[in-house]
């Protein structure tokens, strides 16, 4: 404390106390105060951004011999985004992490609302079925990914349960068949993240003014009423919170998919990440992946400040 | 319309006992304050009377029809709540709107419905504002009419002026009054605001604890209340409450207050109802009505504490047991220190039996 006291010079000492600061000096001094704070920042998120749009630029490799600071002398005049827009692999596994998406986040969400809803009323048992459900979502995906592996082998659970249930046996090759493998991946996806979905969804279920639904009530409204007219339009704001942080993270999609499939069969079940990550490890086309994942990066800013902006706006309005 | 009969009512939440039992009838038309401290058991009252929580034992009539088993949308019920619970997201028009619509009526009616409860509560030039950002008058208003609208036989208002401000209040409590009159509606008003209760309400029932203590139009639980805690809590500051003995002087009888000394010379009616008694009593009187006399004519006090509140002034007399307020004008002339000679008016004074709190009467 005495340490950090002295660092602080006289003259601050006072602009923090009793004169009036000027808004200048004022200004000067937040600015000395939060530089490291502002140094890590740059390190650790405006540093990589632009090493990584330098080297998009270039051919550069990790085999090239160059360090990347060298890599001007591969420069190839936006190239790998020319590349990119004519990749028909690329833009094969943008579809596929986009229908993965369009399929997986819907569900979480109708899923994780139907269990808030459930939970936001008391029922025995409650406690233990709420850490049950949560359970998911704190395995380890890499876990979570060879467990789905086990469960969808030909002579695995599934198989077993779908052949006690149809009384013949079932010896589906779940991660061999192209669609097959596609949906077990999006089911691995549903069962891990729908728990933070129904957190999510629970916590702004839980925020609805209890008023309002009894004055609903009051007036005759039915609980499939109330929870159209009063329920969704008051949890609007978490939805979105909710629906953004699915989305992105879905985008996302990686670790649990390549360690049931690796992006097979072929490339059935091959991601944007999954791509990246055999671009990089693979190819070695570092300069290539740079220019993917800054793509990527842009669109996915899009959304997030969709999503904040529609935030803001929703905040306005208080509940 | 419709009066409400509560019947050997009882709700316990768990171990404890929110209401012991109540018997109370509201008339039709009529305006009943429910007033007491906060934990009375007047909430939950209201509460069951809408439907919202079920009696643990007892009956809830309206007119006949008796309400067990009915559910609270279908009780005809208008219910205002103590923040009013107006639809945020929602702009006035469709929280006047909100319960026809439930209730599957036609576009053409609803709009019909919503004009004339609009021009009504003068709502119309408001109509199409979002619902979030008016002032407490108008939300009361619109919580009235989203109500209103529907018809409800009983009107149910639950603290309504507790958010408001001091000032409004006033205001609101007009207007709350002027709507009643309009409407013609039963209505139940649940407050701890003795002003409020005093001011709007046909009778008002004083609850204290989970038990009914009184029943009575403003005037008569103000004038002749039935027992210390009605005495005490009525009235602002409340009934000065001396403890004594009954005891005959020359004068007729009157109550020894031991160190104080012995009171003026009861009113017959009052000195018909003691002259049995025995026991300790408290000699009750209210502070308004007590006046500064001559020496040998009133109990003879310290004054403590001079409290001035504007139009009036509260004269703080006597320490510990025997410590009473009263209130004079502001030129009284009294200092802390002084010796005041006070005597209640004859007949505002009351006498409550120390042992059971209920207040003595003649026959």
């Amino acid at each position: 404390m005495s340490a950090v006291t002295a660092m602080i010079s006289e003259d601050e000492m006072k602009a923090v106390g009793a004169r009036p600061v000027p808004r200048d000096e004022g200004a000067r001094l937040g600015f000395r105060l939060t530089l490291p704070a502002q140094i890590l920042v740059l390190f650790i998120s405006a540093f990589p951004l632009l090493m990584q749009l330098y080297i998009s630029v270039t051919d550069w490799s990790p085999l090239s011999g160059l360090g990347w600071w060298n890599a001007w002398s591969l420069w190839n005049n936006l190239a790998n985004y020319t590349d990119l827009a004519a990749d028909p692999r690329f833009w094969s596994a943008l579809k596929r992490t986009a229908i993965v998406m369009i399929i997986c986040v819907p569900v979480e969400f109708l899923l994780g609302l139907a269990l808030a809803t459930l939970f936001a009323d008391d029922f025995p048992g409650k406690r233990i079925f709420y850490s049950v459900l949560l359970m998911p979502m704190m395995v380890v995906p890499a876990v979570a990914g060879y467990m789905f592996f086990m469960l969808f082998q030909s002579g695995g659970p599934v198989n077993d349960i779908l052949s006690a249930l149809t009384g013949s046996p079932v010896t589906i090759a779940w991660l061999s068949d192209p669609t097959l493998a596609l949906i077990a991946v999006m089911v691995a996806d549903i069962w891990q993240w729908t728990p933070l979905m129904f957190l999510i969804l629970l916590a702004g279920l839980v925020g609805v003014p209890e008023d309002q639904i009894k004055a609903a009530t009051l007036l005759g409204a039915n609980p499939w009423q109330r929870f159209v007219t009063i329920v969704l339009p008051k949890m609007k704001t978490i939805i979105i919170i909710a629906l953004a942080i699915r989305v992105i993270e879905n985008f996302k999609i990686f670790d649990t998919l390549y360690i049931m499939t690796g992006g097979g069969p072929g490339v059935a079940t091959e991601t944007i990440s999954v791509y990246i990550y055999k671009l990089t490890t693979q190819d070695l086309i570092w300069g290539y992946v740079a220019a993917i994942a800054l793509a990527i990066l842009i669109v996915l800013s899009i959304v997030a400040v969709f999503a904040m902006k529609r935030m803001a706006r929703a905040r306005e309005v208080p509940a | 319309m419709s009066a409400i009969h509560l019947q050997n009512l009882v709700k316990k939440f768990g171990d404890f006992t929110a209401l012991k039992t109540m018997d109370l009838e509201i008339s039709d038309g009529e305006f009943m304050a429910l007033l007491g401290p906060s934990g009375c058991g007047k909430s939950t009252t209201m509460n069951m009377i809408a439907g919202m929580e079920e009696p643990t034992g007892g009956k809830i009539l309206f007119g006949e029809r008796d309400m067990a088993g009915v559910p609270m949308g279908r009780r005809g019920v208008g219910f205002v709540f103590q923040n009013y619970a107006i639809f945020t997201h929602m702009t006035v028009r469709q929280n006047l709107a909100y319960g026809p619509k439930m209730r599957g009526a036609a576009k053409a009616e609803i709009d019909r419905r919503v004009g004339a409860i609009a021009e009504m509560l003068q709502l119309t030039p408001l109509l199409d504002r979002k619902a979030d950002r008016l002032s407490v008058n108008i939300l009361q208003r619109v919580a009235i009419g989203r109500s209103a609208i529907m018809e409800p036989a009983i009107f149910l208002l639950d603290e309504p002026l507790s958010n408001v401000d001091a000032a409004f209040r006033a205001v609101m409590r007009t207007e709350l009054k002027q709507l009643q009159r309009q409407f013609r509606q039963t209505m139940v008003y649940v407050t701890h605001d003795q002003l409020e209760a005093m001011t709007m309400a046909d009778r008002i029932a004083v609850m204290d604890h989970g038990v009914l203590q009184q029943v009575g139009t403003p005037l008569e639980v103000y004038n002749d209340p039935a027992n210390v805690f009605v005495a005490r809590f009525i009235g602002a500051p409340g009934m000065n409450l001396l403890k004594g003995r009954p005891a005959e002087s020359d004068r007729g009888l009157v109550v020894d207050l031991g160190p104080l000394g012995i009171t003026p010379p009861l009113p017959d009616a009052l000195a018909a109802a003691l002259r049995g008694a025995r026991g300790e009593v408290l000699y009750g009187f209210r502070p308004e009505q007590a006046t500064l006399v001559q020496n040998g004519q009133g109990l003879a006090m310290q004054v403590t504490f001079v409290e001035r509140i504007g139009a009036r002034t509260i004269v703080h007399l006597g320490l510990g047991e025997g410590a009473v307020k009263t209130v004079f004008d502001n030129d009284v002339g009294l200092a802390i220190g002084d010796t005041a000679i006070v005597a209640p008016a004859a007949s505002s004074v009351r006498v409550f039996d120390a042992a059971t709190g209920l207040a003595m009467k003649a026959g």
